[in-house]
Formats: C-alpha cells, structure tokens, sequence
C-alpha cells in the first residue's frame, strides 16, 4: 500500500464548508417553504410537500454534516523537496503527485469566509493541469507559497 | 535581398484582407442588401448605395493595412510594423521563435507566394504571434536562411542572408493516394460536415419557416416512408462525399520529413500547408484506431505538442493520417528514438470485467428504456440494442492497459476509439490514481496521466486496473517519498 501524505488540512475548513453547506440548505428551505405555500393554495397533493421536506433534510444532513466531514479527514497533502502529493475525495478518492519541476506558478486566494477564519485556498498550476489545497491557515499558505516557487524556479527547458 | 529593410508584403495581401474581412462580415452585408432593396420612398436604392460604400471601405482598408504593414529582420529579431490608425510595432528576437509555419491557398499558388506564421513559445491561444499574409517564395528562403543561419550560430550578425548550407531532410513517411482516399473515406469527417451544414442553416432560422417544413416533413414521412428515406441516405451520402472530397484536399501529398532539430510536416492540395515541430515541444504520442480502421490494422499517429498556437505547431498534431498498425514502431522508431513503440501491456485484471459491463449497463439503461417511455410496446425493440452496449464496455476492458519501460509510461484504453498514448516520466505534468470506495474493496484503482498539449492537457486515463499495478505506476512517478518498494508487481 502506498503511504498516506502527511498533513491534513485546517479543522477550520470543516467550519467554513458548513457555513457554505448551510447558506445553500437556508435558500433550499425558502424555496420549499414557497412550494408548501402554493400546495395549500392550490389544493395540489401533500406527498409532494412531503418529498420535498424529506429531500430538504437529506440535503442538509449531507452538506452540512457528513459530506464536509469525509472531506476534511481525507484531505490530505504533503510538500517534499522535489514533488507535491494531495489525497482528496469524497466518492473518487483521488492521489496526485505533481513533480516540481513541472510547477510553474503558485498562487493563494481568500473568499470572504476563508478571510474570516484566517484562512487561504492554495493553487498550484502546471502547463497542463490546476491542482489545489483549499483552506490552509494563512500563514501556512503564504510560507507554503514561498517555498514552492522557490523550489520550482528551475529552468524549464522543455515545458 | 538586403532583409534589414522594411518591406511590404506582395499586394496580393490586398486582395487576400479584403476577401477575409468579406468573409467575416457576410451576414450583416446580406442583410443591409437585402434590406436596401426593399422600396424605402427615398427614390433611389439604398441598398445598392450602401453596398457599394460598404465594400469601398472594405477595400480601402484592405489597401492602407497593407500599405501600413511593413517588415524585416534585424539585429536578430523579426521587426513588424502595421497599424492604420494606431500604428503598432513588435519586434519578435529570433530565439524566441519556435518555428515558422508555411502555408499556400490558391491565390498564393497563382502568384508563387506563400504565407509564413511565426510561432513562438508564448504565442497562446489561437493566433500566431506574427503572420505574414504573402510573401515571394525568394522572399521566404531568404527569411528562412537567415533564421536557420541563426539557430544554428546562434550569431546575432547572421543578416544578408549568409549562404547557409541546405539543412538536411530525411523523408520519414508518404502517404501514398491509395492511402488518402482510404484515409478520407473512413475518417469521421461526415459527422463535420453535417454539422457544418446545420450550422450553416441555423443562421438563416430567422427567414426560413423550418417549423413548417418540419411538420411538412413528418406528415410526408408518414405517407411516404420509402421516399424520405432514400431522401435522408442520398442526403447522407451527399455529405459523405463532400467529406471525403474535403479530407482529400487537406490530406493530399501529406509528408513527414525531419531534420537534425525538428519534424517538417507538408500537406494539402488547394491549401498547401508546411508545418514545423521542434523535437523538444514534443509531449507524447498517441496512436488511435477507430472501429472502421481497427479491423484493417490501420492507425492513426498524432503528436502532442507544447508549443504554438492551437491546430498549427502546438497541440495534438497528426503525423501520420494512416498507417499499417505493424509498421508504425520500424517507422517512427529510428526518428523518434526517445520512444519505444510497444504493444504488449498489462491488462485489466478478470474481476474487473464485472465492473466494465455494469457500466455499459448503467450508461445503455436511459438510452433503452427512453423508447419505452416514449413508443410503448414497440419501444421495447431497442432492448435488442442491450448486447451492443455490453460488447462495447467489453472492449473496453479487453484494450485497458498500460506498461512501463525505462522512463516511459505507455496507457491503452478506449472510448469509441482505441488510444494508445506514449509518455515519457518528464513531460508528465501530474500523476493521479483514484479509487472509489468498490474499488477499493476490489483492490482495483483508476490511473491517469496528464502531459501538455498547445494550451491545454492531454495524457491518457485507464479505468480498474490492479490497485498494485497503479501503486507501481505511481512510485515509478514519485520522484521521493513513495519509493521504497520498487519491484515490478507481476507479469512482463
């Protein structure tokens, strides 16, 4: 089996994918509520009311408990001297390696959320593909930033 | 020819600018013609007046871009200045240039020009970063010397066109005419054209009542039957001849040649083209059979390239429009040394078999049972379609495979084509090897590679190998880190 990559991401990501999960779920309640509302106008049948509050409390069960919870423990990354390794997934577990010297820049982004909780998404771009570690404390993202650029400041010679 | 002098283009550019700018804005001329003419009480017609103002401007346009447009080479770069209004400069320093890219449509072959596209390393997207629109053929030697002469010396005094000795060209492949017309006749290219002809049509939905003649259609083909269809097959074999015509076209003459730094690429019959691939922006190579080719062991070769602008010298570029399967490794292997041209792969192991057919199941399952929904009792008929589903998803298991050898990562796989893509360890920009959780308890994993391609991504991805098989492939990649075991897990 292969090794698990070290570092796990910040708890406070379990927070911010909640609040996320939680706005959704509050805009998916208005427009079931709206919904009850035109059933009782209209006499429509109530097993349709009833779907839809079942489907709301899945929904919100999913998004907001279980789903941000499997992501949290699987993210995981780990930056070593010549290459970069994530693990992520909730369905399709998913493992990357991305050399370092096919790294070509790294940026670091804030929402207002993530800025919130002291918090940034860091992204890493190949020539070919994007790859990214959502919510690293900020600190941790900013030095990450660093460290990875210098790192990949190799020539490129052949892309 | 003294080259550090501005010059202009052939004033066939005039000619060439004022067709493309008619070209682009066609529709909108349509219209103002076809609107002028109607009686608008003004006593005169206006459409006609328009149209003349509108295609004299277009021509005087045409003339002081071309008027404006000037270029040379000097002090080791490639010094552009054009601009009617806004006059611009770019001076393009030779190293910077990746390659430059010849083609010839008719007017250029009446007049012995021919059109140089400049690529170069940043030059993303769709454009080349300079083009000139038409120049003598003297004119392009000379152009191409200097640039050779500079390659080569790397001097920056390389002016005046030094007598640069012919480079040397090896003919690596010529697809012969028996070839092109079976290359054109079993391309997919009907599908093009009959979406082009769609398209086309679309345009004109605002003016022309489809809609009826939809409904008209439909209560024809009730009565008629045998009628329409022979409507719709010659229709189709319309298009299917205008394909293979086109291909042919496009493909006629086709030639790889390479020299000591690049492959030269030359095709096309009304269009010619030349197209240059510096050996070092090549990113892999990938081999497709499609399923009317396959049976005959006839393949398909593209590259994929880094650099240039898309569909020119960067991006997935066909070497070879048809190839015997067998004769591609003795072909291609003394030029592109870098790559073992293999055909044995470890394939996807038995108990993946289930999970290939359950997907051909889910995906047939909406198709089929949609003409249940739909027609009822007959609809029930396109479950006689089931067995094709599955048969398609077997092959699929049966051409999943992949190999490593030395430092290169060879994956087979199939979507309706079946690619096999050759990759070497340092052009992989990333490596990934996902599992979901029935995988996991299968020990199966899904692998994918990805290299770069013009602007974008290519690569290749194998569904349910061996979970100790996608292991090995990415420790193989793992530069650190994941190394410690580094045995070949079985087979080969």
């Amino acid at each position: 089996m292969l090794r698990e990559p070290q570092n796990r991401i910040s708890e406070w990501a379990l927070t911010v994918w909640r609040i996320t999960a939680l706005i959704a779920t509050l805009i998916l309640a208005l427009l079931t509520g709206g919904l009850i509302v035109f059933i009782i106008l209209f006499d429509w049948p109530l097993w349709i009311a009833v779907i839809a509050v079942l489907v709301l409390i899945a929904f919100a069960y999913f998004s907001i408990y279980l789903i941000p919870l499997i992501r949290w423990r699987r993210w995981r990354y780990e930056v070593r001297e010549q290459e970069i390794e994530l693990q992520h997934g909730v369905l399709f577990i998913t493992r990357t390696l991305v050399p370092m010297v096919r790294v070509q820049h790294v940026d670091t982004q804030q929402g207002p959320l993530l800025r919130k909780y002291q918090l940034a998404t860091v992204t890493i771009s190949t020539a070919a593909t994007v790859h990214e570690i959502p919510a690293l404390p900020i600190e941790e993202a900013e030095e990450l930033r660093v460290y990875i650029s210098q790192l990949a400041r190799v020539a490129d010679e052949d892309v | 020819m003294k080259m550090s002098e501005p010059a202009r283009l052939h004033p066939v550019t005039i000619m060439l600018t004022f067709l493309k700018q008619l070209k682009e804005s066609l529709i909108p001329f349509l219209v103002i013609f076809v609107l002028g003419l109607r009686d608008n009480g003004l006593g005169f017609p206006l459409g006609i007046v328009l149209t003349v103002l509108f295609i004299s401007s277009l021509l005087l346009n045409s003339f002081l871009s071309w008027y404006r447009f000037t270029y040379r080479l000097e002090d080791g770069e490639l010094r552009i200045e054009y601009g009617v209004f806004i006059r611009k400069k770019r001076y393009i320093p030779f190293e910077r240039i990746q390659s430059l890219d010849y083609s010839e449509n008719i007017f250029h072959q009446l007049f012995g020009l021919v059109k140089i596209s400049v690529e170069t390393a940043g030059s993303e997207g769709k454009q080349a970063e300079a083009v000139l629109a038409a120049v003598t053929k003297k004119e392009a030697e000379a152009i191409q010397k200097i640039f050779q002469e500079y390659k080569r010396t790397g001097a920056a005094g390389a002016d005046e066109g030094l007598s640069a000795e012919a480079k040397e060209e090896t003919e690596i492949y010529k697809m012969s005419f028996q070839e092109l017309l079976i290359m054109a006749s079993t391309s997919g290219g009907v599908g093009v054209v009959i979406t082009a002809v769609i398209a086309f049509l679309s345009q004109f939905d605002e003016w022309i009542p489809y809609e009826k003649w939809t409904k008209e259609f439909i209560a024809l083909a009730a009565n008629q039957i045998f009628l329409v269809s022979i409507f719709l097959l010659l229709g189709f074999l319309l298009a299917w001849i205008v394909a293979v015509i086109g291909m042919m076209l496009k493909y006629a003459g086709f030639t790889l040649k390479k020299t000591d730094k690049d492959l030269i690429i030359t095709r096309g019959l009304l269009e010619k083209k030349q197209i240059t691939i510096p050996f070092k922006r090549i990113q892999g190579i990938r081999i497709s059979e499609n399923i009317i080719r396959q049976p005959f062991r006839l393949a398909t070769v593209h590259l994929e390239s880094a650099g240039g602008s898309a569909g020119e010298s960067g991006g997935s570029i066909m070497i070879m429009p048809l190839i015997k399967k067998d004769r591609i490794k003795e072909t291609l292997s003394p030029h592109l040394q870098d790559y073992q041209f293999i055909d044995e792969f470890i394939p996807a192991p038995r108990r993946s078999l289930k999970r290939y057919l359950f997907r051909g199941f889910v995906i047939a399952l909406p198709v089929l049972t949609a003409p249940v929904v739909i027609f009822k009792g007959w609809g029930l008929l396109a479950w006689l379609l089931l067995p094709v589903f599955l048969f398609w998803f077997y092959q699929k298991y049966r051409d999943a495979g992949w190999a490593v050898n030395g430092d290169q990562l060879s994956l087979r796989y199939r979507n309706i084509v079946r690619y096999t893509v050759y990759m070497r360890r340092r052009n992989i920009q990333s490596l990934s090897r996902q599992a979901t959780y029935f995988q996991k308890r299968k020990n199966l994993a899904t692998i994918r590679a990805s290299i770069k391609s013009g602007i974008g991504s290519a690569g290749g991805r194998v569904v349910d190998l061996e979970e100790k098989d996608a292991a090995f492939m990415y420790r193989w990649f793992s530069r650190t880190g994941q190394k410690e075991t580094r045995e070949r897990p079985h087979g080969s």
